[in-house]
Order: structure tokens, then sequence, then C-alpha cells
């Protein structure tokens, strides 16, 4: 239940901070009766009001199941494949897409529990070879050249 | 589904469409060879199948249960074309009288099925929804034509595309949610040579294909409704009509046949409400419609009158479809099982890399990539808190359709909001969403009462 009082309270400041940007919109000489914030500001609200209930309601449940165990996600390894991805935004530009596309296979067979082997390498640049001939070559699909210019 | 999404960006946009709903038709066959193989249900509408499946398989009938899986599920298939043939077309011949408001009540009818998708809680769904109806709003403002929640980015003027919400939420949020999982158990390839059933089995299995077929038809047309159910309420019947109820559950053909006639009946039914009024009712048909939006092709009462080449490839594709999975359902089973028995890890790598290449083909932009992976994030976290994904779709893809058309409306009205009950369809299309809310909310508050009592 923790996990639901920790989610309404980030929605609750979502929603919070979207009311205050959709407050500050620029008013357009064009705008209509709702104008441009008119609907954002409802959403706002609402959303609001229904994390009140997730809280409230989790609270509630809180007291009834106070021993329920909950599992754990294992958000340091989810991290660390988002920050993967991360990188190959960063470097696929730099490197090319081959090169970018090899090594994220490559960092992802490792983190996956994968050995740092010949055959893993082998299967990683097949892997950057495999993905550029279907995506360039074959379907004409542009992608970050990078260094291949 | 979400996976390939992006990959048919560069196809005919008829070659697209026929390619996901192919692979609809497909995962639904392909989802019972796990359930039976594994005790693992390859998608959710195939969870019926392991329980009859699985027993078969321990038994060393797994060839006899994958060939009821496949001949059941062709018949399904084919039952459901029919259906998606003959109801498609009349339902969207409205299309012509929609004006604004009933545009806007088409929005709001299709919202009104979040209750009906929220799973357990209806308070997590419209969470969910009202976070798509947010991101909805990123871009520029429908009406004037103001900037909104842009922060001066030049790539989210044109809005956050459904395509990225949907990839993000189902492909990378599941290749996350796999990250630190055991692996999946391995399946012997001696134990899957098909074995089609003979004439006294067809007669046998009829009866519960059959009604597979009619919980399909009925399920798949009702929003919300989807393969999942339809396979269970199935699976009942067939036991409930069965003249051998003793055997469901340690190995009954007939409690194969129900369950795969009936999501693959869905597989076709459920493309109604999404072809003829442009709203998803599961998961598969919202990714659907994102192979639809890529194209620049509005599911929905225009796509008739305006690409109405589509609608008949979609057909006659699905047939082919229906046809190739019962003869590669066959062939290719060897080279599948050789292919999920690779060590994940590699599986893993390849999955990552083939979303990255597929969502930066999209419009060549890293930015998309990144806003992708951030969904996936949000998709992880989702379903790490059992938040369902489908609200948050339909708000994000029926978002712009329902405030525009509201405020269209609005502005042709002269901000007179009985515009909305004066349009007949307008009022009709309310009407049903209202009810629809009702029964939503009082279902709801009686499943919460059961639960305390």
């Amino acid at each position: 239940m923790r996990r639901e009082i920790v989610f309404g309270g980030a929605t609750l400041v979502l929603s919070a901070v979207y009311y205050w940007l959709a407050d500050r919109l620029p008013v357009s000489q064009l705008s209509d009766a709702i104008g441009p914030e008119g609907l954002p500001k409802i959403y706002a609200l609402a959303l609001a009001a229904l994390s009140f209930i997730l809280i409230i309601g989790a609270v509630a449940d809180r007291r009834r199941a106070a021993q329920a165990s909950e599992s754990r996600a294992p958000l340091s390894r989810v991290a660390g494949v988002l920050l993967m991805g991360v990188a190959y935004i960063v470097l696929a530009p730099w490197i090319g897409y081959p090169v970018a596309i090899a090594a994220l296979i490559a960092a992802t067979t490792y983190y996956q529990g994968g050995a740092f082997t010949r055959e893993a390498a082998l299967v990683a640049v097949s892997g950057g070879v495999l993905f550029w001939l279907l995506f360039v070559v074959l379907m004409g699909i542009e992608q970050p050249a990078g260094i291949w210019r | 589904m979400a996976l390939l999404l992006p990959f048919t960006y560069g196809m005919d946009p008829t070659v697209a469409v026929v390619l996901l709903a192919a692979t609809y038709v497909g995962a639904e066959y392909g989802g019972s060879i796990p359930a039976i193989l594994i005790r693992t249900p390859g998608t959710n509408a195939a969870a019926a199948t392991v329980l009859d499946g699985y027993a078969m398989k321990q038994q060393g009938r797994a060839g006899e249960a994958l060939g009821i899986s496949l001949y059941s599920g062709f018949v399904g298939g084919i039952v459901g074309l029919v259906v998606l043939v003959l109801l498609t077309e009349p339902l969207s011949r409205v299309a012509l009288a929609f004006t604004p408001p009933a545009y806007f009540a088409l929005g709001v009818l299709g919202l009104s099925v979040i209750g009906s998708v929220s799973g357990g809680s209806l308070v997590k769904g419209l969470i969910a929804a009202l976070l798509g109806l947010m991101i909805a709003t990123i871009g520029t403002d429908p009406v004037t034509g103001t900037s909104r929640f842009t922060f001066g980015s030049p790539e989210l003027l044109s809005g956050i595309p459904p395509i990225l919400v949907m990839v993000g939420l189902f492909a990378i949020g599941e290749l996350l949610a796999q990250t630190g999982e055991p692996g999946w158990e391995k399946a012997s390839a001696d134990s899957a040579r098909i074995r089609f059933p003979g004439p006294a089995m067809w007669k046998r299995i009829a009866r519960p294909q059959a009604i597979g077929s009619v919980m399909g038809t009925i399920e798949g047309v009702m929003p919300g409704g989807g393969g999942t159910i339809s396979a269970f309420l199935a699976y009942n019947e067939a036991r409930r009509w069965s003249s051998h109820p003793e055997e469901f559950g340690k190995g009954s053909p007939e409690g194969i046949a129900a369950p795969e006639a009936a999501n693959n009946t869905v597989a076709c039914t459920a493309l109604i409400p999404m072809l003829s009024l442009g709203i998803p009712s599961s998961n598969s048909s919202a990714v659907l419609l994102g192979g639809f939006l890529i194209h620049g092709l509005v599911p929905g009462p225009m796509l008739f009158v305006r690409n109405p080449e589509v609608v008949t490839g979609l057909y006659w594709g699905l047939l082919v479809a229906n046809i190739a999975m019962l003869i590669l359902g066959y062939l290719i089973m060897t080279p599948c099982l050789w292919l999920v028995n690779r060590p994940k890890p590699y599986l893993m790598g390849f999955i990552y890399a083939f979303v990255v290449s597929g969502v930066y083909s999209i419009e060549g932009s890293l930015f998309h990539v990144g806003v992708a992976l951030g969904f996936g994030a949000l998709g992880y976290v989702m379903r790490y808190l059992k938040i369902p994904f489908l609200p948050m779709v339909l708000g994000v893809v029926l978002g712009f359709l329902v405030e525009s058309n509201y405020r269209r409306a609005l502005v042709l009205s002269s901000g007179d909001h009985s515009t909305f009950l004066r349009d007949p369809l307008a009022a009709g299309l309310l009407l049903v969403a209202v009810t629809f809310i009702v029964v939503t909310v009082v279902r709801h508050l009686r499943a919460g009462r059961e639960a305390t009592a």
C-alpha cells in the first residue's frame, strides 16, 4: 500500500504543477470561451481529486493489512537498462548506427546475465551488421550515420 | 505487435496494417503454444488454454493439444472475420452524419469504457486516463494555435505521437519488467509435433468451437470485452454444455477448443469498434490503431470514405492470415521453438536494439527514442503499481478528438452547451456513454462491497 501512497502523492504534485503551467499559458486574441487552459485545468483538478481518493483508500487499506509484505522490484537493474538506452541516444550520432547498436546488444546481453565471451561479442557484432542491413540497406530507413557519414 | 509498430513506418499503409493485424491473429494462436508446452500463456487470452492444454501435455498428448488449438483458432478466426465484414460497414454508414458535437460524443463514448478496462481499481484506471488526456494536451492548441506544455522544445510542438506512448508502455515497459526475472523454461522440441484432430474429434469439439465463436463475437464487439474474458466465458460455457464435464481441467480437448475459438474470434471482432468508430477496445487493437495513425489513416467514420482500399485490403489480409496460420502454424513450430529457446540475455539485447531502431525510424529523431524510453519507465512503474495501460492509451488517442471537437462545437454554437443535446447523434452517443459509465460504476461499487463483506 505504501507504493500507492507514493504514487498518489506524485500524481497530486503533478496535478498542481500541471495546473500552474496551464494557468500561465498566454491568452490569445483568437481564444474561444474555453481557451487553451480550460480543459487542462479541469484535468488537473480531477487528477488531484482522484489522487486524494487513492491516498485515502491506500491509508485505510494499510491500517487493515499492516502486516502485508510488498515485493520489491529491482529498480537499480531497471535503471541500468534505461541508462543503456540513454547512452545509445548520446553515442549513436558520434559512433554511428552499426557500432552503437552492436554495443547496445553487447551491453544488454552482459547486463542480463550473459557472459563476456568471444561468442557474445560475435553475436553483438553480427546483430549490428544484421540491423544495419535490415533497416538501412534493405528498407532504406536512415539511422544515425556518425563516423560512417 | 508493439515491437513491429515502428518497423511498419516505411511500408505501404495497407501492407503495414495487414502485417499488424496478421501478427495479432497469429499471436492469438501463438499464445497457446507456451501455454500447452511450458504452462506459461504467451498472451493473456491463452490463460484458459493452460488448464487443459498443459494437462494433455503431461499425458503425452501435446501434439494433439496443439493441433486442436490450431484448428479451433482457425475456425474462430474465420467466424470472426465474417462477423467483422458483415457488421463494420453498416456501423460506419453513419459516417457522414458526424458533426463536431457528435465527434465529441464519440470521444466521450470511447473514454466511457475506461471503467471496464481498469481491472480491479476504477480510481487507478481514471488516473491513467487523465494522465493520457494530459499527455494529449502537449503541443499546439487545436483552436488558438498556442503552444502548450512544450517548454520551448520544437520537437514537442506537434505533440507526443501516440505510437511513442504505446511502444514505451507495452514494448520497453515489458523489457524492463523482464529485467531481473528468471529465464524462461525451455520447451522440448520432441513434444511439439502437431497432430490435427480426426473426424471423431472434429465432431466432439464442434460444439465448444461454436460456443467460443459466439462468446468471441459478443465480447469482441463490446468495448472493453477482449480475448481473455471471452476465453474464460467460453471455457465455462463449454463445460456447462459438455457431455464430459468431469474431464475439464484434466486434459479435455473441449477445454482447449472453446477458449481458442473464442480468442481467435475476438482477434477479428475487436476490430469492429476500432475500424468503425475509432475506439480501441483492447491493448492489441490500440496498437493496431497506432499502425493506422503513423500512416496518416484515421480509423473511424471517415476511413471507409477516404481509404476504402485499406479496409478491403485488411479484410483480405485477415483471410490470408487465418489460412496461413493453419499452414505455417504447422510448419514453423520447430524454428519457433529454436528461437524461444535462445538464451534470454541475447533475446533481450536484440529486442532492445529492435525497439530503439524502430522508434528512430518513425521520424529520424533520437528525441523520440528518449521519449519512448521515458514512457517505458512509466510503463514499468505502472506494471509495478498494477495501473492499467489501456485507459492511458485511450486518453492519449482520444484526448485531441474530445478537446478539439468540444471547443469547435461551442464556437459554432456561441458557447451554448445544449448543442450536444440538440444533435440527435451526439445525444444518442452521450446517452450510451452515460449508461455505460453508470453500469460500470455500479458494478465496481458492488464488487468492492462484496470484497469487504
